[in-house]
């Protein structure tokens, strides 16, 4: 019997992976469960056993070839078996490249694969004609109909929110010069965002140039980094990870930012109140990051698209809001992700998130607690740092960067008080997220955490 | 009976016209020029013509899905018919209706039918309307035995006994219902006697017998316009070809070609001839003539049609409803 | 105004009809001494005679060919088949005949004939007397098929009926015989394919034929105590049918609900839809719902006859599931 070996799925957003070494040879007895090879995926190692027993007779893809999940690296026959012509014809790939044709095995594997990814926007006809018209992503709207369906309100909703008065749809065109226009092309701006200043409510310009301003983040902070001045210093394996995806992030994904000033006041004399009694029940510190971390959970529920990720022409609602929280290491980041943050109580969250940072920092995690993260959390709270953006965690759409927790003055009713602030930026895939449903989010979000007894209340 | 020596040439003529026409669409069909199904008349053309000699161009008939020969013999343009069968717009029915279907309401043709015993009410109607109006006017319901079973046989016979209509029930009884041969099909040998059930007059006549059929048909019309009801009259027939044309060899699967034979022997056309050669009425120049004409006739139907249009697509929407409102009269 | 019964509406169109048009006879079962089963043609036989108002044989075939063929022949008649169940015995006769002889002749032959006979169940005449499949003929190109929901349009659609040129099949409704409405006087017609909006609504058009028209009405009113604003169309002719109508309707409510008293599965309800979904996909704010019977035959026990008939009920619980998306 002849049995075809395959790259594994490893993760469900794992699409290419590398096989650092065969632990069999051509012509090695294997058994069925026994480690055959090493494949690195993304940041983790992981030991790929044999699916039959029997010779290993063939390897197809050999050590230190990246190449994409699902293709075939070797094939087991019995004893004695030859092994059919068809496998020996077969071009072993050599380069590392992301476009190489490889062979791929099991059709049936792949569909299926193909067939999860593929994800569908519940929404009424009449509403997806207002988004067409408005041209608004009917992905950003959160329905209120039965089963999250989107309704025809949902949609005039969002976009007055995101006009404000005098929303037109698109085919009686926004009224713009064509200066304005043709800036407002270059830059990517919507062009019916921008409110016009000009005469009959027309578009000029400055109010293209107005808009970019505001929409424009500020650029991110560098990491302190360790220089070895003159010297040439070859990537470490997570680094070189690290680099690909950042890049990748950065140049597919469009990110926008959103910062807003939370008052951790309540939620700070919160963790002080029940810090004691949680340590004892638990045996774990409860901190300000977990109660982010639920708050986060909760509130991706009533705005699925932060949950989501671009997948070719789709977008795929993810079903499991799993949230991650960037935990730094000497060779780089690392983000072990909360399963189901929505749902899991404060306890369970604390003492999963103590967890998960111990075994990081040992680089003890699997390949499933890293990548079944939907959105990251990356808290810099720890240095003076008052407000930083991030580089979406790919093929993630929203991550939320947190400052350290601040003194500040404010003016309320006249009159001057101290407030614990922190300031909260959240960045998003702006393909699939507009800027008033990532201010929703984060608006929503800051309420949350701004009364924290009420929003816990649904634990 | 004494008819004149027009109409007797006329009749002859028109059986003449009939046999030439289905000879003509054998060829035809073959050839694929006539799509669908073509039942053919060939062997029966003494009922068709001996019946419909009694009536006027107001009286009606009934056809059923074998009806050239009754439409004809009604007084049918070959020419319009020829185009139907090919399906152009030039035809009877704009090449709607096709062999099947065939109907000229000006000179009294309600229709071929494609349903078996699917006119016989419909004649009883034209019979109803006839007396309500006080006309005179006759209808013959044609059918063939095998209708002979269906329930609106039966129907119509008892509302047009029960309201003395002006209609004659012909039986054509060619002896098959498509594959099934009469004795398989009822117990009794003569339609006829079913008008005992409904107590009008009922009568059985050798249907190759141009004479014969004229006759019964003619007491069953005098009485009729008389307005004392309906009448059975069954012509005993054969035809010649299969139930339609495309039904191997001639319908080998259920009559051998001796069984034709015999009723090949028994021409009605050549009957007649015999005895209007006999009578002086005809001779050998005449029938020559006479058939040259009926070609010439048959062939310009073939160019015309030949020559016409097929439909529109658009002229598919046409003809569905009447459009015109306001009521009859 | 004055007020009578749908029965008499009827019956009020049949004789004035009869008085101005002598081509008009009228045949069926028990229609002459008796009246009709319903009573729709009392005293006619008096009025015009044996020779106009003919009592036949039960023989459904015969005498509903009997009118093909008058009618093709010069007459204008109405038959009347006592129940819709019983139009299956005919229906080689209206199928084949009846609504093909103009299209299969290319135009030449018109069959000028009024069809009446009557859907609904209700009165423990279980499955062969109670049947509700006048879509059934909505299928069939050439006939027009109408429906009346009151005696107002009864008559009004009975005029028409009897000056148009074309084979109609008269759908009435054997609950509804008994129900009054004003009726003018004077003769009136309510031309085919042309809907009535029975009540204006903003929120749910409601497409009812027949009873539930009025049950629509009913349901209309009681929810616009809750804010709901139901349009209800009856669209008075199946065949022709307003998609016009219908459509704006929808176009303005976005929701749509279907009442007929049919068997759901493909019925004229399903045909409403799929035209909606079709022309107007992009207005539709939440499903469709097709209220009507259930797939079975009629049952005879009172309580299964009454679950099995669809009412106000059936209409309120579409309605919910539809604002749901509101």
């Amino acid at each position: 019997m002849v049995t075809e070996v395959v790259l594994p799925m490893l993760g469900i957003t794992v699409e290419r992976g590398k096989i650092l070494k065969w632990l069999k040879s051509e012509g090695d007895q294997v058994e069925k469960g026994e480690s055959i090879f090493e494949v690195e995926a993304e940041k983790v190692t992981t030991e790929v056993e044999s699916p039959a027993s029997g010779i290993l007779k063939k390897i197809l893809v050999h050590e230190n070839i990246e190449v994409p999940v699902l293709t075939l690296v070797g094939v087991i026959t019995s004893e004695g078996e030859e092994i059919p012509e068809k496998y020996l014809t077969i071009a072993p790939p050599k380069e590392v490249t992301p476009t190489a044709m490889v062979p791929t095995a099991s059709a049936e594997v792949s569909q299926a694969m193909a067939s999860e990814t593929s994800g569908q926007i519940r929404a009424v006809p009449a509403a997806r004609k207002a988004a067409r018209e408005y041209g608004i992503d009917l992905s950003s709207i959160s329905g209120s109909g039965p089963r999250g369906t989107v309704l025809k309100k949902d949609v005039e909703n969002s976009i007055a929110l995101l006009r404000g008065e005098g929303a037109a749809p698109k085919d009686k065109e926004t009224r713009a010069t064509s200066l304005a226009r043709r800036l407002a092309e270059k830059e990517g701006i919507l062009l019916d965002m921008v409110k016009g200043t000009g005469p009959g409510g027309r578009v000029t310009k400055m109010d293209v140039v107005k808009a970019l301003e505001i929409r424009k983040a500020p650029t991110p902070a560098e990491a302190p980094t360790e220089m070895l001045f003159g010297k040439t210093i070859p990537m470490s394996r997570i680094r070189r990870v690290i680099a690909r995806r950042m890049s990748q992030s950065a140049f597919t994904a469009p990110h926008i930012s959103f910062i807003s000033d939370v008052d951790m006041g309540r939620l700070v004399q919160v963790r002080k109140e029940i810090l004691a009694d949680f340590e004892g029940q638990f045996g774990v510190r409860i901190s300000i990051n977990d109660f982010i971390i639920k708050a986060v959970g909760l509130t991706i529920r009533e705005y699925p698209m932060l949950n989501a990720s671009v997948d070719g022409e789709n977008i795929r609602i993810n079903p499991e809001i799993n949230v991650g929280l960037a935990v730094a290491m000497d060779e780089g980041l690392i983000v072990p992700a909360i399963p189901h943050a929505d749902r899991l109580g404060l306890g369970d969250i604390a003492t999963m998130r103590a967890d998960l940072v111990e075994r990081a920092r040992k680089g003890k995690l699997s390949m499933e607690e890293i990548e079944r993260g939907t959105f990251t959390i990356s808290s810099l709270a720890q240095f003076d740092i008052t407000f930083f953006t991030a580089i979406l965690n790919p093929p993630q759409s929203g991550i939320l960067t947190v400052g350290k927790l601040d003194e500040k003055l404010t003016l309320i009713n006249g009159e001057v008080q101290a407030r614990q602030v922190t300031r909260f930026g959240l960045s998003v895939d702006h393909r699939i997220i507009d800027g008033a449903v990532a201010s929703a989010f984060l608006q929503t979000l800051k309420k949350k955490l701004e009364n924290p007894s009420y929003a816990f209340l649904q634990l | 009976m004494v008819l004149s020596k027009e109409k007797k040439l006329e009749m002859y003529g028109k059986m003449v016209k009939i046999r030439s026409f289905e000879e003509r669409i054998v060829d035809l069909y073959a050839r694929g020029l006539v799509p669908g199904l073509a039942h053919l008349y060939i062997g029966e053309e003494a009922v068709a013509v001996g019946a419909c000699a009694n009536l006027r161009d107001d009286d009606y008939i009934t056809s059923t899905h074998r009806g050239h020969g009754h439409v004809i013999a009604k007084g049918a343009d070959v020419r319009s018919m020829m185009a139907e069968l090919f399906g152009k717009t030039t035809g009877y029915c704009k090449g709607k209706g096709g062999s099947m279907h065939i109907a000229d309401v000006n000179i009294g043709i309600l229709g071929a039918n494609g349903i078996a015993g699917g006119g016989l009410p419909i004649g009883v109607g034209a019979g109803l309307s006839a007396k309500y109006r006080k006309t005179d006017q006759v209808t013959i319901c044609f059918f063939g035995d095998g209708a002979s079973n269906n329930g609106t046989f039966h129907e119509s016979l008892n509302l047009a006994a029960v309201h003395e209509l002006p209609v004659i029930f012909t039986c054509e009884n060619n002896q098959y219902a498509i594959s099934t041969q009469q004795r398989m099909h009822q117990t009794i040998k003569d339609v006829s006697i079913r008008a005992t059930s409904y107590d009008i007059p009922g009568v059985t006549v050798e249907g190759n017998d141009i004479m014969a059929v004229y006759e019964a048909i003619n007491k069953a019309v005098q009485r009729a316009r008389s307005g004392k009801g309906p009448s059975l009259v069954e012509c005993k027939t054969y035809r010649w070809r299969g139930h339609h044309e495309g039904d191997p060899n001639l319908g080998e699967r259920y009559r051998s070609r001796e069984d034709i034979k015999p009723w090949v022997e028994k021409c009605p056309i050549t009957r007649f001839e015999r005895l209007l050669l006999k009578e002086k009425v005809l001779t050998k120049a005449k029938i020559d003539q006479i058939k040259e004409t009926v070609k010439k006739e048959i062939d310009e139907a073939v160019e015309f049609a030949n020559n016409s249009s097929f439909p529109k697509h658009e002229d598919i929407y046409q003809d569905v409803f009447q459009e015109e409102m306001g009521g009859s009269r | 105004m004055r007020e009578i019964t749908y029965a008499q509406a009827i019956n009020e169109a049949l004789r004035e009809n009869m008085r101005r048009n002598s081509r008009i006879i009228l045949m069926g079962e028990d229609i002459g001494r008796y009246g009709g089963i319903f009573q729709v043609t009392v005293g006619l036989l008096d009025e015009f005679g044996p020779e106009r108002v003919i009592d036949t044989p039960i023989s459904e075939a015969g005498f509903v060919g009997t009118c093909v063929g008058a009618a093709m022949t010069g007459l204008h008649p109405v038959a009347e088949v006592m129940f819709i169940d019983f139009t299956t015995c005919a229906m080689d006769m209206i199928v084949n005949q009846m609504a093909k002889m103009h299209y299969m002749s290319g135009g030449r032959g018109k069959v000028p004939f009024v069809l009446r006979t009557n859907i609904g169940a209700g009165r423990g005449a279980a499955a062969q007397h109670s049947q509700s499949f006048h879509s059934f003929f909505m299928h069939i190109p050439g006939l027009k098929v109408v429906t009346p929901a009151t005696p107002y349009d009864a008559k009004g659609l009975m005029n028409t009926a009897l000056v148009d040129e074309n084979p109609v099949m008269f759908i009435e409704h054997k609950k509804l015989f008994i129900t009054k409405g004003h009726v003018p006087e004077e003769s009136y017609a309510i031309p085919f394919g042309k809907a009535d909006i029975k009540r204006e609504g903003t929120d749910i058009t409601i497409v009812a034929t027949h009873a539930l028209v009025q049950k629509s009405l009913n349901v209309a009113e009681e929810m616009s105590r809750e804010g709901v604003e139901i349009e209800v169309l009856d669209p008075r002719t199946i065949s022709p049918l307003d998609r016009e109508a219908i459509l704006n309707s929808v176009k303005k409510t976005g929701k749509l609900i279907t009442a007929d008293e049919g068997c759901v599965t493909g019925g004229f309800g399903s045909e409403v839809a799929a035209i909606v979904a079709q022309e107007a996909f992009d207005y539709l704010e939440a499903p469709i719902m097709r209220v009507g019977s259930p797939d079975t035959p009629v049952p005879f026990s009172p309580p299964l006859e009454q679950f099995y008939i669809p009412d106000e009920g059936s209409i309120k619980d579409a309605a919910s599931r539809i604002l749901a998306y509101q």
